[in-house]
């Protein structure tokens, strides 16, 4: 039986927390009383996933069986997640390759000749050929690659086709491919709830003249939060998409969960609670937070970006989107939901070294701002942790980096937009159309690894409904500049940000620290 | 930050010479318990073995003898018996394992493991160390499951002899705590023979709480009982029972004599050993009765009516 999650209250006895702090993490001690949410332990996996897939292919749900689908001389597109999936990236082989694999094999029994592969990266750089090759395994890679193992390219107008309206107005274009298959097999991994369901194919295989209905300032801030579906308008608007596509398109999900393993044995205690730490985790705790102080930073970057989870796979659904997505949503809540009883003043968060958009790259200062503001505080299902006008109190150094091959609109996005203002409407109303139109990102984006010009612009809209709810956003450690061009505080000391979030929430504030990852998803009473 | 800054972070935080605690809001929610079993085979090597013959005879027996009066009764009971055994005893203090080890013969003695509960004696390693290498302890899990006896079977199999507390625990107030019956079954499975053992004036000598004996020598005494053989096909719920009534016995013989306990036995007239049903000042104010004090030299001899020192009984 696996333990529930827990909300701790930090008394005497509490020794200090591990808190993330990008390219690193620290021992922090919190003020007593503070409350500290953990996820539930990590379910233990399917023993037998191979299986588990294969039952899953026959005995779809609201589906008939995979091989009933299948015959010769259709046209079969596989569409699957890209890079931002999982964080970190999962140990080989991925469950991804393990379940294209099977349907592959289905297809050849059936005598299907016409099969393409396609990555559903949407905006996000393209992934490189290793990269692919670690997703769909070695089998898959070279029998598809790289006549019909391809990127989206969301800015190539021969492959794409514009199916439709919604009734709300939205434009549905997606991959051509894929739109003129006689069967789509989407193959995703559900690592939170913002994840799956109708948001897979009309965004992953998505044009920016699609994704700018969603990918807007007002459908953030009406998310309450985007990691809840039934209270997002960003579920609302890719679900009607998706439901326009099914119209058109036959689509069978498969959609799998994985369990809370975030971090190999090396660094295991960051899986678990910190009271629980044997003496090997203590020793490798200092050992690794030594050696990781005193590398060189190109070092330090290398090690984390090799970091492979060994994640457990704790259910595989297939079959129609909408019913399969319901299992998948309750898989993920089984693993990362913890219930907290109200809100507090202030919330306090680690950020890690790995955001979707930064695998194998840098964390520039925008990507932290998405990660904390966006990411992390939308964890939450009914209310937010932290109530409105309360603090946020963040732990990155910041850097002011960028990569010039993956992020080249961002570098501009930050020198040029965030130095004027930092206001997600004013920066939607005046530079997004130049930004998302401009052809030498256009052009980085179809034919180098660079993520598309509007990119940086979603990021800053993903943290629109957390600046809106916030008082103070305050930053330990980070670079005072990078920091103050993203419009918070920076502090040197958490003993420093408390003092200063004093200011907006009072002397003596309720502080709930959000630790994670592994994930926790707070549902909050 | 500097290794020895973190050292010392940790070494707070983690509480390393002391007991690890959850915090308190933690403490309804344990880890599952998978951490591998400390291992103790090194105490039972020929090396350890002679350092805890050492210490056993050099330091704990002149330092328990002189803290306490102690009085042993019944070792000629182990004349019947050949190793291995289980000894069964109640369990009130920490001194009741050193006075057993102590009191029991050299050739038993250094054949005995003790088995002491995995999370109090086993959670720490330095505590989990001295206290296997001085008394020859191996962990117990407490939760009961498969690996509550995997090592005491494998002991009893090589011929070790073990001590065991079925109470799990020391006692709270002085009287008998709810009795497990984990060695019994053991007794059973192994067809090994349970010795009853029973100590009085332990809670008195030394209650949970204390580190160290009260002063003025509290008497304890302990007593072995005539060894307990499973009978065929019987059930081990039923031989815990009679374990249990023998060490029950036992402290009755302790308190009168050999033939009265066994008298009151008969008639089902043996005084409980679970105290009276009272609130708990009560339960401790009788269990604090020290054992009468029998023996022992008086300080200033009685003289005799002509003038001449009696001799002491």
């Amino acid at each position: 039986m696996t333990r529930p999650g827990l909300v701790l209250e930090v008394d005497e006895r509490t020794p200090p927390l591990i808190v993330h702090q990008g390219e690193g993490f620290r021992l922090q001690r919190f003020p007593l009383g503070s409350r500290v949410i953990y996820p539930p332990d990590p379910l233990p996996g399917i023993r037998d996933v191979t299986e588990a897939i294969r039952d899953a292919l026959l005995h779809p749900l609201g589906s008939e069986p995979l091989p009933e689908l299948l015959r010769p001389g259709m046209r079969l597109t596989i569409a699957f997640d890209d890079i931002s999936l999982p964080l970190p990236p999962m140990r080989a082989p991925d469950v991804r390759g393990r379940v294209i694999e099977q349907v592959l094999e289905m297809a050849a029994r059936r005598g299907v000749d016409d099969v393409e592969l396609v990555v559903a990266n949407s905006l996000h750089r393209r992934m490189t050929p290793k990269e692919i090759e670690h997703a769909v395994g070695e089998r898959v890679f070279r029998s598809f690659w790289p006549r019909a193992l391809s990127n989206h390219d969301a800015e190539d107008p021969e492959r794409l086709t514009h199916l439709g309206v919604t009734d709300q107005g939205e434009d549905v274009e997606i991959n051509r491919r894929a739109a003129e298959s006689d069967l789509l097999v989407y193959v995703n991994i559900n690592l939170v709830a913002m994840d799956g369901g109708h948001k897979s194919v009309p965004v992953g295989l998505g044009s920016y003249r699609s994704l700018r209905h969603h990918h807007n300032v007002r459908t953030m801030l009406e998310s309450r939060s985007y990691m809840d579906p039934h209270r997002s308008a960003l579920h609302s608007s890719t679900t009607r998409m998706g439901r326009l596509l099914a119209e058109h398109l036959r689509t069978f999900t498969i959609e799998t969960t994985l369990n809370g393993t975030s971090f190999p044995d090396a660094f295991g205690f960051l899986n678990k609670r910190e009271w629980e730490w044997s003496l090997a985790d203590q020793a490798r705790f200092m050992a690794a937070k030594q050696a990781n102080e005193r590398a060189p930073a190109r070092m330090r970057r290398e090690v984390w970006q090799r970091v492979r989870a060994p994640y457990r796979v704790t259910g595989v659904t297939a079959g129609q989107t909408e019913a399969v997505h319901q299992v998948t949503l309750a898989n993920v809540h089984r693993q990362q939901v913890t219930q907290i009883d109200g809100q507090a003043d202030v919330m306090v968060i680690g950020l890690p070294y790995i955001c979707p958009y930064n695998v194998n790259s840098i964390m520039n200062p925008i990507l932290v701002q998405c990660l904390g503001l966006g990411y992390f505080f939308n964890m939450y299902l009914g209310k937010p942790v932290v109530r409105q006008g309360g603090a946020m109190i963040l732990f990155h150094p910041v850097p002011w980096e960028f990569h010039q091959v993956h992020h080249p609109s961002y570098v501009d996005f930050f020198d040029e937009v965030l130095s004027e203002t930092t206001d997600p409407g004013q920066i939607e109303a005046k530079f997004e159309q130049q930004y998302a139109q401009d052809e030498w990102y256009r052009h980085l984006y179809r034919t180098s690894y660079a993520y598309h010009g509007v990119h940086p612009f979603y990021m800053w809209y993903w943290g629109a409904h957390a600046m809106d709810w916030l008082g103070d956003v305050i930053v330990v450690g980070g670079d005072r500049g990078a920091v103050a061009r993203l419009g918070f505080r920076s502090a040197s000391s958490f003993a420093d940000a408390l003092e200063m979030a004093g200011e907006t929430v009072g002397s003596s504030p309720r502080i709930t620290y959000l630790h994670a990852p592994p994930l926790t998803l707070a549902e909050v009473r | 930050m500097a290794v020895i800054d973190d050292v010392r972070q940790v070494a707070s935080g983690w509480r390393w010479t002391r007991r690890p605690l959850a915090p308190h809001s933690a403490e309804p929610d344990p880890a599952p318990y998978d951490e591998p079993e400390f291992n103790t085979d090194w105490a039972r090597t020929p090396a350890a073995r002679a350092t805890r013959e050492a210490l056993l005879t050099a330091v704990f027996r002149p330092l328990v003898w002189n803290q306490t009066t102690v009085r042993v009764e019944g070792l000629d009971r182990l004349d019947e018996i050949a190793a291995p055994v289980v000894f069964v005893a109640n369990h009130s203090s920490h001194v009741d394992t050193p006075i057993l080890l102590c009191s029991l013969p050299k050739r038993w003695r250094e054949r005995t493991a003790v088995g002491a509960a995995a999370d109090y004696f086993f959670d720490i390693w330095w505590r989990a160390a001295t206290t296997a290498l001085a008394f020859n302890t191996f962990p117990i899990e407490r939760t009961g499951g498969a690996r509550a006896t995997g090592t005491a079977r494998r002991l009893l199999a090589d011929g070790w002899n073990l001590v065991v507390f079925p109470e799990g625990t020391r006692s709270k107030d002085g009287w008998l705590g709810p009795w497990r019956h984990g060695v019994a079954r053991l007794c059973c499975e192994l067809n090994v023979p349970a010795v009853p053992v029973a100590i009085r004036g332990s809670f008195v000598a030394m209650p949970r709480g204390r580190s160290w004996p009260k002063p003025g020598r509290p008497p304890v005494s302990i007593r072995y009982g005539p060894p307990l053989r499973p009978g065929p096909g019987e059930d081990y719920h039923d031989f815990s029972v009679r374990v249990r009534s023998a060490v029950v016995r036992l402290a009755d013989e302790d308190a009168t004599t050999w033939y009265a306990s066994l008298r009151r036995e008969a008639a089902g007239e043996t005084p409980s050993l679970h105290g009276p049903a009272a609130p708990t000042w009560r339960r401790v104010w009788e269990a604090t009765r020290s054992p009468v004090r029998r023996g022992g030299s008086r300080v200033w001899r009685r003289r005799s009516r002509t003038g001449a020192p009696s001799k002491d009984r």
